[in-house]
Formats: C-alpha cells, structure tokens, sequence
C-alpha cells in the first residue's frame, strides 16, 4: 500500500489529467458544432444540386445509362477513399474504420488501391500491406473547404476515367447523430442510376416534363451537373467524417473525465482512510505514554 | 405592381442571397439572359461572370463562378460553387490568378501541341477557365466603383 505522500501525488496527478481531458472535450465540442453547421449550411447546395441531376437524368431516360460514368470501368481493380483523423484520443473512430476496411477487402477478392486521408490511417495502412496510392495531407483534413473537395472528387473522376479502376467507393464515417458514427463503404463511381432517382423526387421531375427551357440544351446541363454532383458527394462525406471524428473524440474525453473523477473519489477515499489511521496510532501513542507516565 | 420573384443564390458553404428581386441578368453559357416575373421553367448552365438583380428598385450585383440557374414557380435558384458580392473580391488576388494563368497559357503557347497529349489539354482548359474566372471577378469589383 503506498504511502500518504505518494497518495497525495497521485491525487494531484489524476486531477491534472482531468483537467486536460476536460479542456479536449470542450475543444471538441465547439469543432464538433462547427462542422456540423458546416454540414448543415451545405445541405441546400447539395440538395439542389442532387435534384437537378435527378431530374435531368428522368429527361435524358435511357441514354444516361450508357455515359462513361454510369459504366463499371474496364480495369479489375476498386479504387477506394480512406477518412481517417489527423489526431488520436478520439476512441475507437479510427479503429472501427479500418477493422472494416481490413474485413471488407478480405472477402472483396479484387485488389484495391487506397488514397488515404487522416494520419492515423495512413500509419496503419502505411506498416501493412495496402496498396496506397496517394497521401493526402493537403490541405490539412480540418481545413477543408469546398474548393478542396471538389479537387479530391476531380481526382476520383480521372482515376475512375483513366480506365484502371473497376469502381470506386468511399470509406468514411457517416455522422448519424451526436452519439451515432459508423463507418461506411458507399459506392461512388460508377453512378447508379437509382440513386439519382430518389434525390430528385417525384413531385419534382413531374414539374420538369412540360416544356421546360433548357439553355443551352439537357446534354450539355447534364454533362456540367455531373461533375459537380459527385464533388458534393465528396464535400459531405468528408465533412460527415469530421463531425463524425469530433463526435467521438468528445465521447472519448468525457469518458476520461467522468473515470479521473471516479479515480480522484476513490483515491481520495483511501488517503482519509490512511490519514485517520496515523492520526488514531499517534493518539494512541500519546495516550498510552501518558498512562505509563502515571 | 410590386411583382417580384423569390431570387435564392445557393452554395456549398452558405445561402449567400436569399431576396424579393424583380429582375435577374445572369450570364448564361451563350451569354447573358434575364429573368423577369412570371418566367416559364427553365434550366441554365451559367458561366462565371456577374450576376445582376434589382432588389426594390436598387440594382445589386455579384460574381458567380459558374454554376446553373433554376426557373421554378416563383423562385429562381441560382447554384453555384462561389459567390462574392462586388465589394468581397479580392483584386489583387484576381489579378495574380489572371496573371498565372496567362503565364501558363503563354508557356503551353511556346511548347507547342503535344501529340494527343490529354493531361495538358486539360490543363490548358483549366487555364483558360481561371483566366476566365479572374477576368470576370476583376469586371465584377470594378463595375461597383
């Protein structure tokens, strides 16, 4: 059993620790809200954005199937977009992700090549066997703004258009809710004509079969609208990652601060425990020398 | 007759405008087209350049950098990847961006054509493209003075 000094210390120690623990929660808090009002801000563009190409793609009917885009790749490889954080101390968020990536490209049997986003997932893929194609470290995850994203989305579209890939597919983390983060493999490219067809809506595309005007004509809208469709698929599924990643550092921290606390109690408890008993011995002590004295 | 329009400017990191307009001049691929009230539905590429509306009488004007223009019901929504008010834009910023893409179309000018070289033909419609975009920023600021 350790002594008071030592009790005291560790006291003082845990009571630090909770302190910075504390301040990471808060600091994750505030990032947390800030890309979740990013994520929101950028719902509208994303929808009308969604929703146009659902609707022009109604209007072009079958044709759209036969696009580049629309067409798995002649190459025999998956190209795949890995979302992982810059920092740790954020829970299980990188683990999760990468404990399914290593699940799902087991039982894939294509090889696969990765750009990979985020440190820790870059040291992790880096040591094994992954085929990584490109780091990206710029600009730094936290800063990403819409410009950069698309930059990312344009990179996928070339690769994917070079002919080498299969496919491609995203591998972030969705941000359900506040307390709710899971890691997700969502197909990209080729674009699946469904998925167009549930952001445009029906009451929408109904709107769009009487002579709308279309300047300069549905082709060339369509052949614009693509590019910038799979970009703010990027943009959100990057920002989704960040919230997600902030979600759970805070989780993590507030878990560390509520263990200090129960650590700090328990230790506290002990350390009374010890000090009442040297003060009852050095009573005693006293009272027995004043008795033999008499 | 107040008749006026929802005009709605959308990007991806905000609503920059969201206003009763009674009149819109955007530049459309093969020029520039105006919205009055009441206009059919309709559907526009834009290029980058101003966007210009009349918003109680006042006319007031932006820079868009490309995008679409959506006519529906009595809303036009315009889509674009950035937007600045006149009095946002960064001159200096356009101009070095006009002189660096100058630049590269002068050096592409000199190296004459690659054989089927795909990546460069890209970069040269990249080039021209953000020269397009500094030159009509550079427009839009001065417009305002």
């Amino acid at each position: 059993m350790a002594g008071i000094k030592e009790l005291r210390l560790r006291i003082t120690s845990v009571g630090n620790i909770k302190q910075i623990t504390r301040a990471m929660e808060m600091v994750a808090t505030t990032k947390l809200r800030r890309f979740q009002d990013r994520a929101t801000s950028s719902r509208p563009y994303a929808e009308e954005i969604t929703a146009l190409v659902g609707r022009l793609a109604a209007m072009l009917g079958e044709g759209v199937e036969d696009r580049p885009l629309f067409r798995a790749g002649k190459g025999e490889k998956t190209l795949a977009l890995v979302v992982t954080s810059d920092r740790g101390l954020c829970g299980a968020y990188n683990s999760n992700l990468l404990k399914m990536i290593e699940a799902w490209r087991a039982d894939l049997g294509r090889p696969v090549d990765y750009l990979v986003y985020g440190r820790k997932g870059f040291g992790y893929m880096n040591k094994r066997d992954f085929e990584i194609k490109s780091y990206l470290q710029e600009p730094p995850l936290e800063q990403i703004d819409y410009r950069s994203a698309a930059l990312v989305g344009r990179i996928l579209v070339e690769d994917f258009l070079s002919g080498e890939y299969r496919d491609v597919v995203l591998i972030t983390t969705r941000f359900q809710s506040m307390v709710k983060y899971v890691p997700q493999i969502v197909p990209f490219l080729p674009i699946r004509g469904e998925t167009l067809a549930d952001g445009g809506g029906e009451a929408q595309s109904k709107s769009l079969e009487g002579g709308v005007i279309l300047e300069p004509d549905a082709e060339s809208i369509f052949e614009r609208l693509l590019p910038r469709y799979l970009e703010t698929r990027v943009f959100n599924a990057l920002l989704e990652a960040l919230a997600s990643e902030y979600a759970s550092r805070r989780f993590a921290m507030k878990n560390a601060t509520d263990a200090a606390t129960d650590m700090q109690n328990a230790l506290r408890g002990v350390y009374n425990r010890k000090r009442q008993e040297t003060i009852t011995k050095e009573l005693l002590d006293i009272v027995g020398g004043a008795e033999a004295i008499q | 007759m107040p008749d006026t329009f929802t005009l709605r400017v959308i990007t991806p990191e905000s609503i920059a405008v969201d206003t009763a307009a009674s009149s819109v001049r955007f530049p459309g691929l093969d020029g520039l087209m105006g919205v009055l009230p009441h206009h059919a539905p309709m559907v526009a590429a834009l290029d980058a350049g101003a966007l210009t509306w009349t918003e109680g009488g006042v006319e007031k004007e932006m820079f868009v950098s490309g995008g679409f223009a959506e006519v529906r019901g009595d809303t036009v929504r315009v889509v674009t990847e950035a937007s600045e008010p006149a009095s946002a834009i960064d001159v200096e910023r356009a101009r070095r961006a006009a002189e660096r893409a100058r630049e590269r179309l002068r050096r592409r000018g000199r190296g004459g054509q690659g054989p089927g070289e795909k990546v460069e033909e890209i970069d040269l419609l990249r080039a021209q493209a953000a020269l397009r975009r500094a030159l009509q920023r550079l427009k839009v600021a001065e417009h305002k003075r």
